[in-house]
């Protein structure tokens, strides 16, 4: 039904024109659900931008090769003819359902926009399980919930009857608790109307619960193609084994890091007669730099471009083998303590002369962290945990209780958005040296350390004089954390830091924040809504619900038992990799 | 909405207040004797002594504010020295040509920011209607003005370059010419009336123009690349629906803002616009007051103003909340 030839899409980024897509295949059959997986960068989204034809006019795309669907030819299609493929054959449900309503319509105007009457748009608010569907209709996309504007723009788009959805992550920007929901929403309608649905993720758990095949991507070009199950269980591409081997769940071995099978990325070349994961993959040859593999037709029906793939199973059972954890360093002191923290913020005003409403945010929350140790924090948003980090850090004022750090020194923060914590405009040695310059060090004492420091947490020295911008969103990450210990701080405390990133980049910085906080002996306070990443990097899980800590302990013990409604609710959210034994 | 309005009413209130303290100050401090100007710099001291013992300008200051402030509270805004009116009365009567004209001046500058940022939106040579504006922009009004006169009206005819209207003696219910000619049935009015507001309304327009043009324009580049325009394309929804329906509404808010602003700052160019186009409204009326040192003719005009600044920032702010409802009053 649509089919995919030969794709090649280049986009012009600050004048420059880079390959996106680099000849991409693929065909989809009616009802079919195909997965398209690949780390950001890797052309994944542009497919299905391209597809719609909604590729930015900015970056001034050129594209060549084919998309047809039904009777239409995408590529080069006419507007007109355009309009009609969008409203009929092809609709989307987008990442970020937060800025996807206009913010000045009705919700049920922008439903009837193309064509639904009144007693539709009411009729599919409800199929999408919205409670009061009239009250909806009348109401402006400000005052719905995350997961309940997902759910309008999918009742918008599942209402054309589309023959193909684009689900770009319609999940990772939601709450955990409601991703499970709206994926089975997606999948039930469009089993109903025999949509097809392009699924866009870089987990492979969450393609593996979904999908009947997947495509992995890297750099614009495809990796492996093939039936989702058989390649979670064995894959035949290289990057594929390091995405498997590199994501994380509630049963991966707490005692020992994360395996990574890719080195830190660079800039990846794309164009070129040449294999282009080469930089990355651990099982190179030379063959790989000098001819581009195809994308091989396999005994078992899968395709992958690899001129190596028989060693991939080898590198799959070498990477169970990730080094142990460092031994922790630390004592019985504690590196935070916090006392009867109770935090509200004010509201509006009610009435002309009413009192301001306040919000409790905090009621009596009471938290230890000893040095060494580290406590993640975990809850829905709302529920308080970043103004508990903010306060710990003393960022924001407590309006009650008592924060104390080890020897009164402050803590180090590291964001969830490296790219926006740094400063744009200043190398990333200033930035790191920035913090030395009150201990009076001599010039190349304070070089000498700021080596170090970049050693420390994996990026090349010679990197002190690049900017920000210079760099990846994973060194970003690490320069901010190279900046939080180069003095060697007491307490760390980490804002959602790793759930912006891809699999491998996660856990990579997993590693490292694990790593550092034994050896230094460092207290750490790791704020997450991602139960398996807490497991791993924790000591001890704490749960927050409506600014209560409802529960705190062992995480083994939380997870297989847990006791607040909650903590139920967060365990059954953590995706899963269905298969049978993968290690074989 | 209805405490708004009380809270925005109260605040009028308050800064009328502090204002009229402002002007109550400068007429005390300004050495000029206002019954020595009313009677003239030949009568002898004691009328002038009569004169100031009557006015109770030898009361204690406080108790002459107090006065001052229950005059206000009447609407009694003083008396002129030049005409010898109530200043209350020659607002009155000199006011509506003023917001006549600041009205046909909003509506044209606003219509010429359409056009300016539409041309930048889909024209090819956005660059040089960039450097156009600019220029425009910084040509200063009274050269405007005097040019605008010189050639459409002193050297080509095409529009009358002084006064409201040629019909001699002509007076309407509302004082507003246009809608008077309308009101009597009189299109030649009407007519007339506005052949004689284009020149003075294009020369106020110019800076509204400008301003709330690349304010539009950047409001709506930016409108136009966000999330829910792109769901929008997705639907297959045309491009002008698109533009009408979610980028225009979602871009009114800083234009809006512009607007207001420029329509609450235009005072300083009607004095200059209404004295190059004779244009008998307040503007010229200050021009006049300022020329015979006329104080509390200036100072009364400045109160008025002041007012119509509040209630204009007060109707943007109602507006901008009609536009976008996530802007709560």
């Amino acid at each position: 039904m649509l089919s995919i030839r030969g794709l090649h899409v280049r986009l012009s980024r600050d004048g420059r024109a880079n390959t996106v897509l680099d000849g991409v295949d693929l065909d989809l059959a009616p009802g079919e659900v195909v997965a398209l997986v690949g780390e950001s960068g890797s052309g994944k989204s542009t497919i299905g931008l391209a597809l719609q034809g909604l590729l930015p006019a900015e970056s001034q795309p050129e594209i060549s090769g084919s998309i047809r669907l039904s009777k239409h030819e995408i590529v080069g299609a006419k507007a007109g003819e355009l309009r009609q493929v969008r409203r009929d054959l092809i609709r989307s449900v987008p990442q970020d359902p937060m800025g996807a309503l206009n913010p000045t319509m009705s919700i049920g105007r922008q439903m009837a926009e193309t064509g639904l009457s009144p007693a539709e748009v009411l009729d599919w608010l409800g199929r999408v399980g919205l409670p009061d569907p009239r009250r909806i209709a009348a109401d402006m996309p400000h005052r719905l919930s995350g997961g309940q504007r997902q759910r309008v723009l999918i009742a918008m788009s599942m209402a054309a009857k589309p023959r193909v959805l684009v689900a770009d992550e319609p999940t990772t920007a939601l709450d955990v608790t409601v991703q499970a929901q709206i994926l089975t929403l997606l999948t039930d309608l469009a089993r109903e109307q025999g949509t097809a649905i392009l699924f866009i993720t870089h987990d492979l758990a969450v393609a593996a619960e979904l999908s009947n095949r997947v495509m992995v991507l890297f750099g614009g070009r495809v990796a492996e193609l093939g039936e989702t199950r058989a390649v979670v269980k064995a894959p035949a591409h290289p990057y594929a084994a390091g995405l498997l081997s590199a994501r994380f769940d509630l049963s991966s071995d707490r005692g020992r890091q994360l395996s990574t099978l890719s080195t830190e990325r660079g800039r990846t070349r794309i164009e070129g007669p040449h294999c282009n994961y080469v930089a990355r993959c651990p099982i190179s040859t030379p063959e790989c730099s000098q001819r581009r593999p195809d994308l091989a037709l396999r005994e078992d029906g899968r395709r992958a471009a690899c001129f190596n793939s028989d060693k991939v199973p080898d590198l799959l059972s070498s990477a169970r083998a990730a080094p142990a954890w460092p031994e922790a360093i630390g004592g019985n002191a504690n590196a935070l303590e916090l006392f009867r923290i109770h935090k509200s913020f004010a509201g509006r005003r009610k009435g002309l002369f009413g009192a301001k409403a306040r919000t409790r945010v905090l009621s009596g929350v009471d938290l230890r962290i000893g040095l060494g140790e580290c406590v993640a924090l975990v809850g829905e948003s709302g529920s308080g945990k970043s103004t508990l980090l903010r306060i710990a850090a003393g960022l924001v004022e407590q309006d009650e209780g008592d924060v104390s750090w080890f020897g009164g020194i402050p803590p180090q923060v590291v964001f969830q958005d490296a790219v926006a914590a740094l400063t744009p405009w200043l190398t990333v040695g200033e930035q790191i040296g920035d913090r030395l310059r009150p201990l009076n060090v001599s010039k190349a004492e304070q070089q000498r350390r700021v080596a170090e420091a970049l050693e420390l947490v994996g990026i090349d020295p010679a990197l002190s004089g690049a900017l920000p911008a210079e760099l990846s969103g994973g060194q970003c990450q690490r320069v901010t954390v190279a900046r939080a210990v180069v003095v060697p701080p007491k307490l760390l405390l980490c804002d959602e830091p790793i759930s912006a990133m891809d699999v491998s980049l996660a856990a990579q910085t997993l590693n490292l924040l694990g790593t550092l906080r034994r050896q230094m002996g460092m207290g750490m306070l790791f704020v997450t809504h991602d139960l398996a990443a807490a497991r791993l990097i924790a000591d001890r899980i704490a749960v927050l619900e409506k600014g209560q800590l409802v529960e705190i302990g062992e995480p083994d013990q939380i997870i297989s038992d847990p006791q607040a409604p909650y903590t139920r609710t967060l365990v059954s959210a953590v995706p899963r990799l269905v298969t049978e034994e993968a290690s074989a | 909405m209805a405490p708004y309005l009380i809270k925005r009413i109260a605040g009028l209130a308050a800064v009328l207040l502090v204002m009229s303290f402002i002007v109550f100050c400068l007429q005390s401090i300004i050495p000029a004797d206002p019954a020595r100007s009313l009677v003239g710099p030949s009568a002898p001291q004691e009328t002038v002594e009569r004169l100031r013992e009557e006015m109770g300008l030898n009361d204690p200051l406080l108790v002459q504010y107090g006065h001052f402030v229950s005059r206000l509270v009447e609407g009694d805004l003083g008396t002129s020295i030049r005409t010898r009116q109530p200043i209350a009365e020659d607002v009155l009567r000199y006011g509506p040509a003023t917001l006549e004209l600041i009205l046909a001046a909003m509506v044209l500058g606003t219509a010429l920011a359409f056009i300016l940022a539409f041309a930048q939106a889909t024209l090819a040579r956005s660059g040089a209607i960039r450097v156009g504006m600019l220029t425009l922009g910084s040509v200063p009004i009274f050269l405007t003005a005097l040019l605008l006169a010189y050639f459409l009206w002193f050297k080509l005819g095409w529009f009358p370059g002084s006064g409201r209207i040629d019909i001699r003696r002509f007076s309407g219910p509302t004082g507003f010419f246009v809608l008077d000619g309308l009101l009597l049935g009189r299109p030649e009015v009407t007519l007339g009336a506005l052949r004689h507001l284009f020149l003075p309304a294009l020369a106020l327009s110019v800076p509204i123009a400008i301003s709330v043009g690349r304010s539009l324009s950047s409001a709506l580049v930016d409108v136009m690349r966000q999330p829910y325009i792109r769901t929008a394309r997705g639907k297959g929804l045309s491009a002008g629906h698109i533009f009408l329906r979610h980028g225009l509404r979602n871009a009114a808010s800083a234009p809006l803002a512009m607007l207001g602003l420029q329509v609450g700052l235009m005072f300083g160019n009607l004095l200059i616009v209404e004295r190059v186009f004779a244009w008998p409204g307040l503007g010229l009326y200050t021009v006049q007051s300022f020329a015979t040192s006329d104080l509390p003719a200036i100072l009364g005009v400045a109160l008025v103003f002041g007012a119509f600044y509040i209630l204009v920032t007060m109707l943007v702010e109602i507006a901008q909340s009609l536009a976008d409802p996530r802007i709560a009053l």
